[in-house]
């Protein structure tokens, strides 16, 4: 299903970007990497109106949905769609689908809300490790693991 | 129970070694706590980052708090926070009436000057949580009598 998913820190830096295929060349990570990036600036902005409507603090229906972690499909290209999902740690989940494939063209929102959700979790995981430092990269090999795992299983 | 007795007397241990370090290292007679406080931190850091993950989005500073005072205390201590104050300004004092760490002694001024060893570590507990949530902040703790104690907030704004 997804082609590539990434984990930015607070301040914008990646933490961790993993793809999956037999693709590990310098030119699919720069194309991953600027995927990735194109979608931060929607995510700002999504980040952005939930903050003011919570300001202005009316009876507003959508808020709820608002307040939620995921935030649904931030950007589409031709190829690709990104969605989002930003922790309260404000830590980004970031995951690209191909469009051009047959099982990343009809995905469905749910099935990319529980595989981000997946990702939060072996995340949350990750951190614990008493020897990674907050605002690191993640350089576990567990991590990588679970989460090439967690991008096949959904195709 | 039994899980949190595990907690308790390794904490307790925490501090028996920070203060055995300190009298090797400096001759001086304020105790070391520095080194407490950071495994506080970094124990709140994470634990946040778990606790946090079936909430919905914070509003504000005060949601915050107030979800360090229910639910992030509920987790540590198995109780909430008695009372929680704030001047709107930045300034938060959270008091528990029946501190954990603090209940098994003595009630009276016996122990009360060896009472900051043992808020030291909830200090840096509260201060990892809360800079996890970007909220960065100086934590300190004031015990008056003995099981009580009060924990005071000043969030660092730029």
């Amino acid at each position: 299903m997804a082609v590539c998913v990434a984990v930015i820190g607070k301040d914008n830096s990646p933490l961790y970007i993993g793809g999956i295929g037999n693709d590990t060349g310098t030119d699919n990570e720069l194309s991953r990497q600027w995927l990735v990036h194109t979608a931060l600036d929607a995510l700002e902005e999504r980040l952005a109106t939930t903050n003011t409507n919570n300001a202005a603090a009316g009876t507003n229906t959508a808020r709820a949905d608002l307040r939620d972690l995921y935030l649904g499909l931030l950007y589409s290209t031709d190829t690709h769609k990104i969605y989002g999902y930003v922790t309260n740690t404000r830590i980004k989940l970031v995951l690209v689908t191909s469009s051009t494939s047959p099982s990343g063209s009809n995905i469905r929102d749910a099935e990319v809300r529980t595989a981000l959700r997946r990702l939060h979790a072996l995340y949350a995981d990750a951190i614990c490790n008493p020897f990674h430092l907050p605002g690191d990269q993640i350089t576990s090999p567990k991590f990588d693991k679970q989460v090439k795992s967690l991008m096949l299983n959904n195709v | 129970m039994a899980d949190d007795i595990v907690f308790e007397l390794l904490h307790s241990e925490i501090i028996n070694y920070a203060m055995e370090q300190s009298k090797d290292n400096s001759e001086k007679k304020e105790a070391d706590l520095s080194i407490v406080e950071y495994i506080g931190f970094a124990a709140g850091y994470k634990v946040m980052e778990r606790l946090t993950r079936e909430w919905s989005r914070f509003k504000d500073e005060l949601d915050t708090m107030k979800f360090v005072c229910t639910d992030f205390w509920t987790c540590i201590y198995k109780k909430q926070i008695d009372n929680l104050r704030t001047n709107h300004q930045g300034v938060y004092v959270l008091q528990d009436n029946a501190f954990r760490f603090l209940t098994n002694f003595s009630n009276g001024q016996q122990y009360l000057e060896y009472a900051p060893r043992y808020v030291a570590y909830t200090c840096g507990l509260i201060r990892g949580g809360l800079a996890n949530l970007s909220i960065n902040s100086i934590v300190t703790a004031e015990v008056q009598s003995m099981p009580s104690c009060k924990f005071h907030i000043h969030v660092q704004r730029v």
